[in-house]
């Protein structure tokens, strides 16, 4: 069973070991925020220029999430999407596998009316 | 990853924009080419383009206090190369851009400059690297994908400290800050999503290995050899 599985193992373990990480991380430092890297990035631009960020305007105008349920609403759209594609192709494999099926033609579909 | 819009000076968007497009329309020309010569290559462009899309919408909080996202660009890069995977790339990006302000229209081409295509090309050069040795499959799946992970953020790093550079230092001083910001939050996620991508690419070999053989992904040896090391252990 290890021998197989070493691979699910080991992706358990180090999504674990992540997990506890990140807990020993919010533990010894409380005041973390856990902000984007996106958003650190900004700051620290308008560090080294001395420019305050809100004076950073977009070039070509943009449209953005007017709250954060909404931000999060269309990251999960994006993660659906990405899982529906992984699910089908996946399931559709696995068929092929398990019943040695290639596909029907579709012409077989007419002539059985 | 993002820069986001209007944090990039105009000239640097254009200089990245103009590295982006020919490298899109390669991958467009390689993608049309694909896809005619192959219809099976289109489940594992869904396969490995869902990843993009599913690792890029997580922001995984990071040992420094700050959160990031995953790539997935890996898998993409070992079955279809640096350009369709930068064309993938690129369709995420849009959609962050226009419905989450993640990165903008001005920004996007330097995006997919580290999203798109130097962190897939380096995972494509270790891939190459990698294919006809003895290291095992799943190893090299693992280090791509960390290695295009990881190389992604050093090259949006790069890329601010270009068009930001420290007045003490320069942009050697500004490129260590933010390394600090972008890649060394980086490097824990950059782990996980390799073992990760890794186990992904087993059930690749396990349910469809017929298709990694046609399109030349790994010698036929190696894979029939994996597979038959995971079915005796069964």
């Amino acid at each position: 069973m290890l021998r197989n599985h070493w691979l699910e193992v080991l992706a358990v373990v180090a999504v674990l070991t992540y997990v506890g990480v990140f807990l020993a991380t919010t533990m010894m430092n409380p005041t973390a925020e856990f902000a984007g890297s996106d958003t650190r990035g900004s700051q620290q631009i308008s560090q080294i220029t001395g420019i305050p960020e809100e004076d950073f305007h977009p070039l070509i105008p943009q449209w953005v999430p007017p709250s954060g349920e909404i931000e999060s609403a269309l990251f999960t759209l994006q993660a659906a999407v990405g899982g529906i594609v992984l699910g089908y192709v996946f399931g559709s494999w696995r068929a092929q596998r398990r019943y040695g099926v290639a596909p029907a033609p579709a012409h077989n579909l007419d002539t059985n009316v | 990853m993002h820069i986001m819009e209007g944090f990039l000076p105009a000239i640097w968007c254009v200089v990245w924009w103009l590295i982006a497009l020919p490298c899109l329309g390669l991958g467009l020309f390689q993608l049309k080419r694909i896809l005619a010569t192959d219809r099976e290559a289109l489940a594992l462009l869904g396969v490995t383009g869902a990843f993009i899309f599913i690792l890029s919408s997580l922001k995984l909080p990071s040992v420094t206090g700050s959160c990031s996202h995953p790539t997935g660009t890996g898998l993409s890069a070992i079955s279809f190369g640096p350009w369709i995977t930068a064309v993938v790339a690129a369709v995420v990006l849009l959609f962050q851009s226009l419905f989450l302000a993640h990165g903008g229209l001005s920004t996007m081409g330097a995006n997919i400059v580290s999203m798109g295509i130097v962190g897939p090309l380096v995972g494509y050069a270790i891939y190459r690297a990698l294919r006809n040795t003895q290291v095992n499959m799943f190893l090299t799946v693992f280090l791509v994908c960390a290695f295009a992970d990881l190389l992604t953020y050093v090259t949006t790093s790069l890329e601010l400290a270009l068009a930001y550079p420290a007045a003490v230092g320069g942009v050697a001083s500004s490129f260590v800050v933010f390394m600090g910001i972008f890649a060394v939050t980086q490097i824990p996620l950059a782990i996980v999503e390799g073992v990760i991508l890794a186990l992904v690419f087993k059930y690749i070999v396990q349910m469809k290995p017929d298709i990694l053989v046609r399109l030349h992904i790994f010698p036929e040896e190696k894979i029939v050899a994996t597979q038959r090391g995971l079915a005796d252990a069964a």
